[in-house]
């Protein structure tokens, strides 16, 4: 009896002004509860979209139930521990001139975390260059931007660099060029050169038929006559197409009798004839 | 070929072979067409396996693409106001799934063409789509049953001028395929502009045709658009 009248005393006791400890075990309780509850909303939101959005839009929707059932739960809970709605909106206004000053770095990566969001120019899951970082960004939070490097490294970029740096991203429109330079002999037959990759290259079902690829003789070099080789593949798998396609080229030219040559320079000595 | 089948099941049509054995609940699946070989592990005991034609928009690569573009080799003008029809072909893909009454399963995806994609509009604001080129022909065409599909196009000009068609885009969501001996879809294809043109399918089921299983609602994707509009020209 003596137990529960000391429990009873003690939760009621006065910490601060018109606060119990037992408004103060309610407020943290309100908050562990929500806690729990966002995460466990956050889950189910992501089981329940993950096949059906794009990575990116999971990812917002997921941040904006969380945050939101947290935000709702401290509305919810503040005012067990003396704090009105009114009040929290005058304190953070006080508040919030005070920490934008205190926190100028802080601020404005938020602010640039905010006009990511909007503007979009990276998005999850997109393969991109920022600066002398290259990889695939991972999150893009509140105040940074999370990037796996092709090495496999964890990158933190603040949100404030990203926003003012040059962003390349690799993956942003839906099919990309790229470029093989190939360099054949004087001797060769360079109409023949060009039929011989045009032909292979009709042959793979990732190289697209539409933009055409383009083969041409772009120089005649010192060492070589160089063709250029230009080829149009959707964006999501240009890399394996690029990696792959060279030594077919160089293979499929080897095979009909095509080389490509190693540098070299005729030499005249002074005093010998040539012979032709 | 195409049909529902029991599990333990060989089919075998010109080169292309499917093939389910196995005891009790451990089968094989195996399935050649020319040199490609390939097998799978199942492990079930009831259902039936489905071969039937799927949306032509699944090979090389899945989710690159989710459209068709089918290249006229000829093109076609059609005076303003009018109505036609006229028939294409398309490239057959072949599914195979294990069906059960709760869900369906896809084991496999095949096909005899050499597939290509294209880009339909620019590269920063169009469409990746599968790449096919088709002749145009007035009455039901002879094909390859295993190779391609007929396609039956109802071309509407609303446009006030004549108009030249040389290729069409589909979106594979808003496709519907059936089947008997050979795949069939009924498409529509109407002008609004001078460079823009709606493209649509017809959803009812031909006379003593089955209606093909939809890779999308065999996902559990629940489709909601019915009409692709071609905005970069036709």
């Amino acid at each position: 009896m003596d137990i529960i009248g000391l429990l009873k005393d003690i939760l009621g006791m006065e910490v601060l002004k018109g606060i119990t400890v037992i408004d103060i075990f309610t407020f943290i309780l309100i908050i562990l509860i929500t806690l729990v509850i966002a995460k466990i909303v956050k889950i189910n939101v992501r089981r329940a979209l993950k096949e059906k959005v794009p990575e990116t839009t999971l990812h917002t929707a997921e941040k904006i139930v969380y945050y939101g059932i947290i935000a709702i739960g401290f509305i919810v809970a503040l005012p067990y521990i003396g704090f009105s709605l009114s009040g929290l909106l005058v304190a953070g206004g006080i508040a919030g001139i005070v920490i934008g000053f205190a926190s100028q770095t802080v601020v404005s990566n938020l602010i640039s975390g905010m006009f990511l969001m909007i503007e979009k120019p990276i998005k999850i899951g997109d393969g991109i260059s920022i600066g002398d970082v290259s990889g695939v960004v991972k999150d893009i939070r509140v105040l940074s931007t999370t990037i796996r490097t092709w090495d496999g490294i964890y990158v933190r970029i603040p949100n404030e660099r990203v926003f003012s740096s040059n962003i390349h991203n690799y993956v942003a429109h839906v099919a990309r060029r790229f470029e093989y330079k190939i360099g054949i002999r004087y001797s060769d037959d360079a109409d023949k050169a060009i039929e011989i990759i045009k032909n292979l290259l009709d042959e793979h079902p990732l190289i697209l038929k539409e933009p055409a690829p383009q083969i041409f003789v772009e120089e005649l070099g010192d060492s070589s006559v160089n063709l250029s080789v230009r080829i149009w593949a959707p964006s999501s798998v240009w890399f394996s197409v690029k990696t792959e396609m060279l030594w077919k080229i160089k293979v499929a030219l080897e095979k009909e009798g095509i080389e490509i040559p190693f540098p070299q320079r005729v030499i005249w000595m002074a005093g010998k004839t040539h012979e032709t | 070929m195409f049909g529902t089948y029991e599990l333990n099941v060989e089919l075998k049509e010109n080169d292309v072979e499917i093939e389910i054995e196995g005891k009790g609940k451990k089968k094989i699946y195996r399935r050649k067409v020319g040199n490609e070989e390939i097998e799978k592990f199942i492990y079930a005991e009831d259902g039936k396996v489905v071969v039937c034609p799927v949306e032509p928009v699944n090979l090389p690569k899945i989710e690159v693409s989710e459209h068709l573009l089918i290249k006229l080799d000829k093109p076609i003008i059609v005076e303003a106001g009018t109505k036609h029809d006229f028939y294409v072909k398309f490239p057959l893909e072949i599914g195979v799934f294990l069906v059960d009454r709760k869900d369906i399963e896809r084991i496999d995806i095949f096909t005899k063409t050499n597939p290509k994609y294209a880009l339909y509009g620019p590269p920063e604001k169009g469409i990746i789509c599968k790449w096919w080129e088709s002749g145009v022909y007035g009455e039901v065409p002879e094909i390859d049953k295993l190779y391609e599909g007929i396609m039956k196009v109802e071309v509407e000009n609303n446009y006030h001028e004549w108009v030249e068609i040389s290729k069409m885009v589909f979106r594979a969501f808003d496709m519907k395929v059936f089947y008997n001996e050979y795949a069939y879809m009924h498409s529509y294809l109407k002008i609004l502009k001078k460079t823009m043109a709606e493209t649509a399918f017809n959803e009812r089921k031909p006379k003593n045709m089955k209606r093909a299983i939809d890779i999308y609602l065999a996902k559990g994707i629940k489709k909601f658009e019915k009409k692709f509009v071609m905005e970069w020209g036709f």
